[in-house]
């Protein structure tokens, strides 16, 4: 496996750096609720939310391939999604693995992954997570 | 009441010339025209501008106008809010009337985006959802995709979209693309953002549109007034999961105006809404209530939004074909509803139009959008 250690993510705490790699939630320590990035406090009680582990499986509620000039030095096409999670009732916006692109479809059950794709706003490069489709 | 008594607009389009503030200059120059008043009886103005601050580092710019037009010693409200920026300047001059604070109002939405490398808008820049891609195109896709999904919605049916906006754009002399589409030409066409083709997605555009809003006692001397009924401007609620087949902002925005108007959709005789992608339009029917759920992409391949059909749907063209210019764009709905209503559309007059509903959204936020406004306008 490759060392990704000396590179950004593309935004701090949303995944670990285990293998595989896990994403990094938030829940409510009061009203238990689910939110995706981990938010300051609950939305919905205003309690203290910790940091939880939202696993890696997730199944694709809706997908779409951008063919147009890709933001962020992201290859061209390239898919995203909606997908709700599998540990946790959350739907969350996705980046779907770029060598993949344009071969997903709603229903299919993919997982995640992390690597060094495209630039931050920095243009430096960091690493992102994607979903892929499971083998 | 607070009523409309006054429309300025310019053609949109590239005006590489022209600055936000000259572009205003001239909407705003012709709303008064239109009014037949004078700047000195102006009480307050809303100024909307979106991307001035982030494509050339301008800030503040309704006091530019203002000075520029030698209005003096005003209350100058400069408005951000996405691509409902021009309508939210129309919800606070109404409410700043309706408070008695001023007599009449100017709100003028000015927008300059054809500059180089202007790519694709997103919904802020340090979002995750923009850093994990999400570009504006793709949010609306992923819509479309859920709704062919779950009701059946065709790639044909989102062409009609298209097909309509051109075939309306050909009446109106200020639309950008008047060019006709069909079916046929709108799929061939370069994919975007599946399923988008180019045709199914909104031009950018520079543009300007100003209104003359009044109170009761001026609008009363005016024979070409247009009454707001109601003007609603909501933010949303961002519950998980989203449901992508519907903006819950959408339905709570239409249903609170239909509510605030006294009206219900069965009133409607033309509707001007946000078709920034072919699929938004199909939902905005749904939301607007001019069909069943579900039922939208049938609703427009039927003929039921075209000039003559159930409810004439974005008759100036409306964002496909009109462009937009962001914060220009809310202003020049209503601008386009005050037209019909007065009965001065000219080749493209909706027949019997007495109700109209000016509808805008902005900004994409957890599946759902970040602001959302619907007027109701009556002669």
């Amino acid at each position: 496996m490759n060392d990704f250690s000396q590179i950004p993510p593309v935004y701090a705490g949303i995944f670990t750096a285990d293998k595989p790699p896990s994403l990094i939630g938030g829940q409510c320590t009061s009203c238990g609720a689910h939110h995706f990035p981990k938010p300051d406090i609950c939305p919905d009680c205003l309690s203290e939310v910790r940091g939880a582990d939202f696993g890696q499986s997730a199944t694709i509620y809706s997908v779409t391939t951008v063919r147009t000039r890709a933001p962020l030095g992201l290859p061209s096409p390239y898919s995203v999604a909606l997908v709700d999670l599998e540990d946790v009732p959350c739907r969350i916006f996705a980046l779907m693995d770029p060598e993949q692109a344009g071969s997903f479809s709603i229903g299919q059950r993919v997982s995640l992954h992390v690597a060094p794709i495209g630039v931050n706003n920095e243009q430096k490069a960091c690493l992102r997570p994607y979903f892929s489709a499971d083998k | 009441m607070v009523s409309i008594i006054g429309t300025g607009i310019i053609p949109f389009g590239r005006h590489l010339e022209r600055s936000i503030v000259s572009m205003a200059i001239e909407a705003t120059r012709r709303a008064l025209d239109d009014a037949a008043i004078t700047r000195d009886q102006i009480g307050a103005c809303y100024f909307a501008n979106a991307l001035g601050s982030s494509l050339f580092g301008d800030t503040t710019l309704g006091q530019n106008l203002t000075s520029a037009m030698g209005m003096v010693d005003l209350p100058v409200v400069n408005v951000e809010n996405a691509c409902t920026s021009g309508s939210t300047a129309f919800y606070l001059a109404r409410n700043a009337i309706l408070a008695g604070e001023c007599d009449i109002a100017l709100v003028v939405g000015s927008e300059k985006m054809c500059v180089p490398d202007f790519g694709l808008i997103n919904s802020g820049a340090t979002e995750l959802d923009t850093l994990l891609g999400m570009v504006t195109p793709a949010g609306f896709a992923l819509r479309a995709k859920r709704h062919m999904h779950e009701f059946g919605t065709t790639p044909e049916q989102l062409a009609a979209v298209t097909v309509k906006s051109r075939q309306h754009a050909s009446l109106n002399p200020i639309a950008q693309f008047t060019k006709p589409e069909t079916t046929e030409s709108v799929l061939a066409s370069p994919m975007i953002v599946d399923p988008f083709t180019r045709p199914q997605c909104c031009p950018i555009a520079d543009g300007a549109a100003a209104l003359i809003l009044a109170g009761d006692r001026v609008a009363a001397q005016m024979d070409r007034a247009i009454a707001i009924r109601s003007a609603v401007l909501t933010s949303g609620r961002y519950e998980n999961p989203a449901d992508l087949t519907r903006w819950h902002t959408d339905y709570a925005s239409v249903a609170l105006a239909y509510e605030k108007a006294g009206t219900t959709p069965e009133d409607v005789d033309i509707v001007e809404c946000h078709d920034a992608f072919s699929i938004a339009e199909i939902l905005h029917y749904e939301a607007l209530g001019l069909c069943e759920r579900g039922e939208g992409g049938r609703f427009v391949e039927r003929g039921d939004a075209s000039l003559g059909g159930k409810v004439p749907v974005n008759v100036s063209g409306g964002l496909l074909s009109r462009g937009h210019p962001i914060s220009a764009t809310g202003v020049a709905q209503i601008v386009e509803l005050v037209t019909q209503l007065r009965q001065e559309a000219g080749d493209r007059q909706v027949e019997d139009c007495n109700l109209g509903v000016a509808h805008c959204m902005g900004g994409d936020k957890k599946g759902d959008t970040k602001s959302c406004t619907v007027a109701v306008l009556s002669r």
